[in-house]
């Protein structure tokens, strides 16, 4: 038989689909729109959906660029962020968070230096200090809080407990008292992981201080005896059994998670960042709980070095991706301009970043207004380790926060993965 | 014949084979999949790790215990009504297409659902519970039912599709078969065993297949409704792979896990074709004249 592939036709048929086939290669690798800028932020819900929204809308109208925004749930964001991360091809503004997540994005080169925007003067600088890596900076902020314990006055009313705890002696005996009551203690979205993280890290914090979590993070080594102690004080806690039903499958901000849980005032308090009232709001579909919310700060831990005014926390920011067009320095500076804070910190129920908080937040709410004692009560702050440090150990510490609550690792389980991820990194 | 095969084939190659082979490549390097190509070789530590990860292990476990129910029940159970549905009755049209309704959502859309309808607080399954004065189950956040839930779920699913081959299987078979044999004294339980099962065994022994191979790449379902959890107790081996290599970046590591899920599916495809499907196969990739016919 002859074999038809030497016929001149057969080789031309082949050919063309050869080339055909790398042309299909080629474009599926950009996934790009035709904007001229591409914009994705995490804040999903109204009013700050539309406020991203009528922003970029303005500021097209104004530059003659196009731009397409993309609001994307949390935890889709994160995955989405990381494949396009794999890619190579960030989006032209992206939201951020700083830390290690950023840093790596920074070393392989995907990311836009924007230490010469010409409008830094109108950001409190130390709003920049997580975006800035090696002295340059990556990102813009928009917000800028802390992590503590967002809890339902009325309900710590009706279990008898008038001031708030200071220690976690004090804490864990409020909780147990909640529990006495009848009222479910503590929200938490078991299935998402990271708002565990939170617990332990607080603890960790309050244990062996944050010089002490400055050095192992240093080393890559959690063996320490404050590191195992802050697991033990969170099995403590989870042995209490002071979350909601159902919380070890349940996300952060989905209608049944921890945010619609505090917002329908079923639950008592959640460990969660400045932007938790807010979500409380949108999650439950509710108006919350109003002025019945209240804030206090992760209690101090007996015999530790860490003290309550040393805060968890962290904020939003917005990074350019490498190959932005030049544009996007306009578009950052635009959303510093004044006015455009105080809209974005107002829909957004944020915190100021603005170098003059006065002229972008004349009357902060009373959530508004916690966060900001806070943060002016604040000696030191530490942000969240699953983005401070590299995604593997992130993944890690947040993976057996989870482990640690549901009492499938032992304390020593869980400092024993810390180290061996540290050690796969270096 | 070969230039229709060349369009085809220079696919395969670009999209199929290059990825196999670079997937295998990077799963002897420790890589966080940026910056160019990986260069920290570490031979087969990877896969050293891999055969120590619990995880892993306890994949490969859940692989084996829904293979093991979907044989022992979702298929029988779809065999069942396939044969019910068989039967002329009123409305069995009606009722074919509700039982397949189901298979044609797509995996994401029932993992929503199903979430929904699993809501610790006020889903419809509590609700229902309730309703008979039982307490609330964890369907999904009880580590020990919830690869149970899970099944059930995938299940419900995909009962429909193997029904579907069923009742194509059945109506493929000639009545002459049964009037023959009806007239020669046989009972209905003797037309089933000599006529039907044996004639339908070419569509048992492919739904079998199917089966396995879509277990061990079970993805999305599993991922949307439980992400895995809680604490791994729903992981499957592709969530596994996935969670390594987009949210920790392990490449290296992810390539790994893929090659072992590759492997896996490979190996049981060649001895199942081999030794199960080989009289169905005549002529394929493994039959023992070397597909000459």
């Amino acid at each position: 038989m002859r074999n038809p592939l030497f016929r001149p036709r057969a080789l031309v048929a082949a050919g063309t689909a050869a080339v055909l086939a790398l042309g299909a290669a080629a474009c599926g690798d950009s996934g790009e729109s035709d904007a001229d800028v591409t914009f994705w932020h995490i804040q999903n819900e109204d009013p700050m959906k539309s406020t991203w929204q009528a922003l970029a809308d303005e500021w097209s109208e104004e530059s003659g660029q196009t731009v397409e925004v993309s609001a994307i749930a949390v935890e889709d964001f994160k995955t989405r962020l990381s494949t396009q991360t794999q890619a190579g091809d960030l989006p032209d503004l992206y939201n951020t968070w700083g830390g290690g997540v950023l840093a790596e994005q920074v070393e392989a080169g995907l990311v836009r230096d924007i230490s010469g925007l010409p409008c830094l003067d109108k950001v409190n600088p130390i709003a920049l200090e997580s975006y800035t890596i090696d002295g340059k900076l990556y990102a813009i902020p928009f917000d800028q809080g802390v992590v503590g314990f967002w809890y339902n006055k009325d309900l710590f009313a009706q279990a008898g407990i008038t001031d708030t705890p200071t220690t976690w002696a004090e804490f864990t005996e409020d909780v147990q008292t909640l529990k006495d009551a009848g009222i479910t203690p503590i929200a938490l979205g078991g299935g998402d992981k990271w708002p565990i993280h939170y617990y332990w890290t607080y603890l960790a914090m309050r244990l062996v201080g944050l010089d002490g979590l400055a050095a192992a993070a240093e080393s890559g080594d959690f063996s320490g005896p404050g590191f195992v102690q802050a697991g033990q004080l969170l099995a403590d806690l989870a042995a209490m059994e002071p979350f909601q039903e159902g919380f070890e499958s349940a996300t952060y901000g989905e209608a049944d998670g921890e945010a619609a849980v505090m917002g329908e005032g079923l639950a008592a308090m959640e460990l969660m960042g400045q932007w938790g009232p807010q979500v409380q709001r949108d999650a439950s579909g509710t108006e919350g709980i109003g002025e019945s919310l209240a804030f206090f700060p992760f209690p101090a831990v007996e015999g530790g070095p860490g003290t309550a005014t040393e805060f968890l926390g962290g904020g939003g920011g917005f990074a350019a991706g490498a190959d932005a067009p030049d544009e996007i320095e306009d578009f950052m500076c635009y959303l510093l301009e004044e006015q455009n804070q105080a809209r974005v910190v107002k829909d957004g129920n944020m915190s100021t970043v603005a170098a003059n908080p006065e002229a972008v937040l004349p009357e902060p709410n009373h959530e508004q207004q916690a966060v900001i004692d806070a943060l002016a009560t604040a000696t030191d702050t530490q942000l969240y380790l699953d983005q401070a440090y590299p995604p593997s150990i992130g993944s890690t510490i947040n993976d057996a926060s989870q482990g640690l609550v549901l009492g499938e690792l032992t304390p020593e389980d869980f400092v024993a993965m810390v180290n061996e991820a540290w050690a796969a990194e270096q | 014949m070969a230039a229709f095969i060349s369009p085809a084939l220079i696919l395969f190659v670009l999209f199929v084979l290059v990825p196999v082979l670079f997937a295998a490549y990077t799963a002897f390097f420790r890589w966080n999949g940026l910056g160019g190509f990986p260069t920290d070789f570490v031979g087969l530590e990877n896969f050293q790790t891999m055969l120590q990860d619990k995880v892993f292990l306890a994949d490969l476990w859940r692989i084996l215990l829904i293979t093991i129910l979907s044989i022992a029940v979702q298929l029988p159970m779809a065999f069942g009504l396939a044969m019910l549905l068989h039967q002329n009755f009123p409305g069995r049209t009606a009722f074919r297409l509700l039982f397949f309704v189901p298979y044609i959502l797509t995996e994401a859309v029932t993992a929503v659902l199903f979430r929904l309808i699993f809501s610790p607080r006020r889903g419809f399954a509590d609700a229902v519970l309730a309703g008979f004065g039982i307490d609330g189950i964890g369907w999904l956040s009880d580590k020990n039912i919830v690869i149970f839930v899970i099944f059930g779920i995938l299940t419900w699913k995909f009962f429909g599709f193997h029904m579907i081959l069923y009742l194509a299987g059945r109506q493929s078979i000639p009545e002459e078969l049964y009037e023959a044999a009806k007239v020669d004294g046989a009972t209905g339980k003797q037309l089933f065993r000599h006529i039907t099962l044996p004639l339908m065994g070419p569509t048992l022994r492919i739904t079998v297949f199917l089966s396995v191979i879509g277990t061990v790449q079970l993805f999305d379902l599993v991922y949307v409704l439980t992400k895995g959890g809680p604490f791994h107790a729903s992981e499957t081996l592709a969530i596994t792979m996935y969670e390594q290599g987009f949210v920790r970046n392990q490449i290296g590591y992810a390539s790994a896990l893929s090659i072992a899920m590759f492997l896996l599916s490979l190996v049981f495809a060649l001895i199942y074709q081999r030794y199960v499907l080989g009289r169905d196969l005549q002529g394929a990739l493994t039959s023992s004249d070397g597909g000459r016919s």
